[in-house]
């Protein structure tokens, strides 16, 4: 056992840390949809680095490193507050490598890859959360091409983005996750409606419709009805990355500088809160890194994934719930810090897969203990 | 012993939900939210039919007054009928202009209702102080918490009329008690939401709340309102003691967080957004979690009414 991070890893850890100096004041992870254009421009700047495709094979542009690279890189990014990592350079990217064709590959990597352009997940509907295999938008095949109707919600930063990665059926209904398919969708085809679905941290989710949207057989990615797999291996290669401690650091940190602030440092019973939140992220950072090893062997590992983004986001709502609980009405104002991170942590649960679901995968994996049939 | 209301608190409770279905409701408290709204007809509706009053009626009382408040917080009325129903009647025979906002002395600070209060309740160490509000005294703050706030001046606490010996502990214990009933009122609210949304929206080839694991977390999540809802009128029941009052309120408010997280986290994406009316009653659970000093200043002063002051 080795839980250290090489020479050559922390020095790029070093490096990273002083390219984002010029983005520490962004704040993008929250609420990005509000500050998309600084976002996408620091998307940019890592792009010209190579720091979007830093694991791809070196044939696609990629700089060939281990996931150890993009752990340490989105780690720092979560911790600067900067942006998520974005869905184009990971979940679209990758199916892209393992499935797409030779021509979309040169198509879609490039400018995947500079930064320049992005995706929006259509995945969810009105009817098809947690049971996404039920999933019913339409893509029924007509000639070279497919044409799509339905609907789609709750989807993030959608507004701001350049192309829909969208998950429909193409199979029976009864064929649920195997007769689904993936396809990328311009956002600006004929058909396709994006509207705004107002949230309660005054940011926004969106629908979108699909109104006989045609789509050329070529931008179908993979296999027809092959979603399933496809989708399941490009989230198994994102897992080190999806979670990035860095982002629950940062909340104790700012946590611990917020009770400073208003002078209860002193207190008791703060101090022995901060030390319980304490020990819950470090237990944070042991899991990522758990889920980075296993990763790095090429290891499935459902249920430490799972338990992973259980962890994660619950102890991202026990240090908002706790600061907001000290704060007192001061942490309802719009703009307090509190107020904010408390928010930012609460669809946590919810969003990727709820906590629910990702328990219902450590019982079945970590456990053995099946549903009834 | 009987649990029961009685006749007239029956009809008290159905003539206030019959006004309630009326003027108030989901709707109308989304209607009002953007602008940050006082909900000024609904409140002369409930003055107009004495709801307001229950609580100074020499037959009625506190249970009475806690009624109404749980009805109007069930409806999501954007109206400050705790300070009224419950807490003024217990520091002043003649009525208050309305509305009246509740605040603590010396602290500046965000408070429910300020911004459109005529009447300002200011709790001291030693004793309640009562200040005629002026227009353009509070202002506004944006919050997105159910509530309309506004920003009380440090110094605007300081003004007004001393309202006497012992005042201070009434307000406080007044203030505490109709925080907890408004709170029942929420937490029911949203509980009974969530319960009919779960029972008809289906994953799986099934409703969600036939789900064990999800009926065992909602069956908890009664438990803990239920337990509210009587912890809370029997402090009204018993004329508002002490460490009944404080009691209520820590379990409530302790039980408000419990509810808030379980009813978000079970409704999914939808109970994130504007068009579910969840919202009405849960953010209003996490503010009144954090009025007075939150649960934990609660739980003190269980401790305080029951052992007395630390160290003496
Ligand atoms: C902030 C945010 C961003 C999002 N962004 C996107 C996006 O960009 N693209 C996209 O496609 N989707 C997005 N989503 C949608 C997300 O993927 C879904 O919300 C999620 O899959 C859950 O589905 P649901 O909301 O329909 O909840 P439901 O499936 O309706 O579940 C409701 C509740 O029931 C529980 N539940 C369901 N089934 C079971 C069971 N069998 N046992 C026990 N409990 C169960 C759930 O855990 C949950 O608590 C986003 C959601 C959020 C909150």
């Amino acid at each position: 056992m080795n839980v250290r991070f090489s020479k050559q890893e922390e020095d790029f850890r070093a490096e990273v840390r002083v390219f984002l100096e010029p983005w520490r004041d962004l704040d993008g992870f929250f609420g990005q949809g509000l500050k998309w254009k600084r976002v996408r421009e620091l998307f940019c700047a890592m792009g010209e680095r190579g720091w979007l495709s830093l694991s791809w094979p070196e044939a696609l542009g990629g700089l060939g490193r281990g996931p150890a690279y993009e752990y340490i890189l989105w780690d720092e990014v979560g911790y600067a507050r900067a942006a998520r990592n974005p869905l184009s350079a990971g979940i679209v990217a990758r199916s892209l490598i393992r499935y797409g064709s030779d021509a979309q590959k040169a198509r879609w990597l490039p400018p995947i890859r500079s930064g320049e352009l992005h995706f929006s997940l259509c995945y969810s509907e009105p009817e098809a959360g947690s049971d996404l295999a039920s999933a019913r938008v339409r893509a029924d095949r007509e000639g070279d091409e497919y044409i799509v109707n339905g609907q789609k919600c709750w989807q993030s930063y959608a507004q701001d983005m350049d192309y829909l990665w969208l998950l429909a059926r193409t199979g029976t209904q009864e064929s649920r996750g195997r007769g689904l398919s993936l396809f990328i969708c311009d956002k600006n085809a004929a058909g396709v409606t994006v509207s705004p679905l107002p949230t309660l941290d005054d940011d926004q989710l969106n629908e979108v419709h699909f109104d006989g949207v045609r789509v050329p057989v070529s931008d179908r990615v993979g296999p027809e009805n092959g979603a399933w797999s496809i989708m399941g291996e490009a989230l198994a290669d994102e897992r080190h990355i999806q979670f990035p401690p860095g982002r629950v650091r940062r909340d104790l940190d700012e946590m611990v500088e917020w009770v400073k602030g208003v002078g209860l440092a002193g207190d008791p019973v703060v101090r022995r809160t901060l030390a319980d939140l304490a020990v819950q992220v470090r237990e944070v950072e042991i899991y990522g890194l758990l889920v980075l090893d296993r990763m790095q062997k090429g290891r499935s590992a459902a249920a430490e994934v799972a338990a992973n983004k259980v962890i994660h986001t619950v102890v991202c709502q026990n240090i908002a719930r706790a600061i907001v609980d000290l704060g007192g009405p001061e942490a309802l104002v719009i703009g307090s810090r509190p107020q904010l991170l408390w928010r930012q942590s609460m669809w946590e649960t919810i969003g990727g897969g709820t906590t629910e679901i990702m328990r219902s995968i450590v019982a079945k994996q970590a456990l053995g203990l099946g549903a009834r049939r | 012993m009987d649990f029961d209301l009685n006749d007239d608190q029956r009809a008290i409770l159905e003539a206030v939900e019959a006004l309630l279905e009326q003027h108030a409701g989901a709707a109308r408290a989304i209607e009002l939210q953007p602008k940050g709204e006082y909900d000024a007809s609904l409140d002369a509706a409930l003055a107009d039919a004495g709801f307001s009053d229950v609580g100074r009626d020499p037959d009625m009382g506190g249970l009475e007054a806690t009624l109404v408040v749980e009805a109007v917080a069930r409806a999501g009325g954007v109206v400050a009928i705790g300070a009224e129903a419950m807490v003024a009647p217990m520091l002043r025979d003649e009525p208050l202009p309305t509305p009246i906002a509740l605040a603590t002395a010396g602290h500046g600070g965000a408070v429910r209702y300020a911004a459109s209060a005529r009447s300002l309740l200011v709790l001291g160490d030693r004793e309640a102080r009562w200040v005629a509000l002026e227009p353009g005294d509070c202002a506004p703050v944006r919050s997105n918490f159910g509530y309309p706030m506004g920003r009380v001046s440090a110094e605007g606490t300081t003004r007004g009329d001393g309202l006497g010996v012992g005042s201070a502990a009434r307000l406080h214990t007044a203030w505490q008690l109709a925080i907890a009933a408004e709170a029942v009122g929420c937490m029911e609210a949203a509980l009974a939401q969530t319960v009919g949304y779960l029972k008809e929206r289906r994953q799986f080839g099934r409703a969600i709340g036939s789900f064990q694991a999800v009926q065992h977390r909602l069956a908890e999540c009664a438990i803990h309102v239920e337990g509210s809802r009587w912890l809370v009128r029997e402090a009204a029941y018993q004329r508002a003691p002490t460490e009944g009052v404080a009691t209520a309120a820590a379990f409530a408010l302790s039980a408000a967080g419990r509810i808030f997280s379980e009813m978000h986290q079970l409704s999914g994406a939808i109970g994130f957004t504007r068009e579910h009316d969840l919202h009405v009653w849960s953010m209003r659970l996490q503010a009144l979690r954090l009025e007075l000093g939150g649960v934990a200043a609660h739980r003190r002063a269980i401790v305080a009414a029951r052992w007395g002051g630390v160290g003496s």
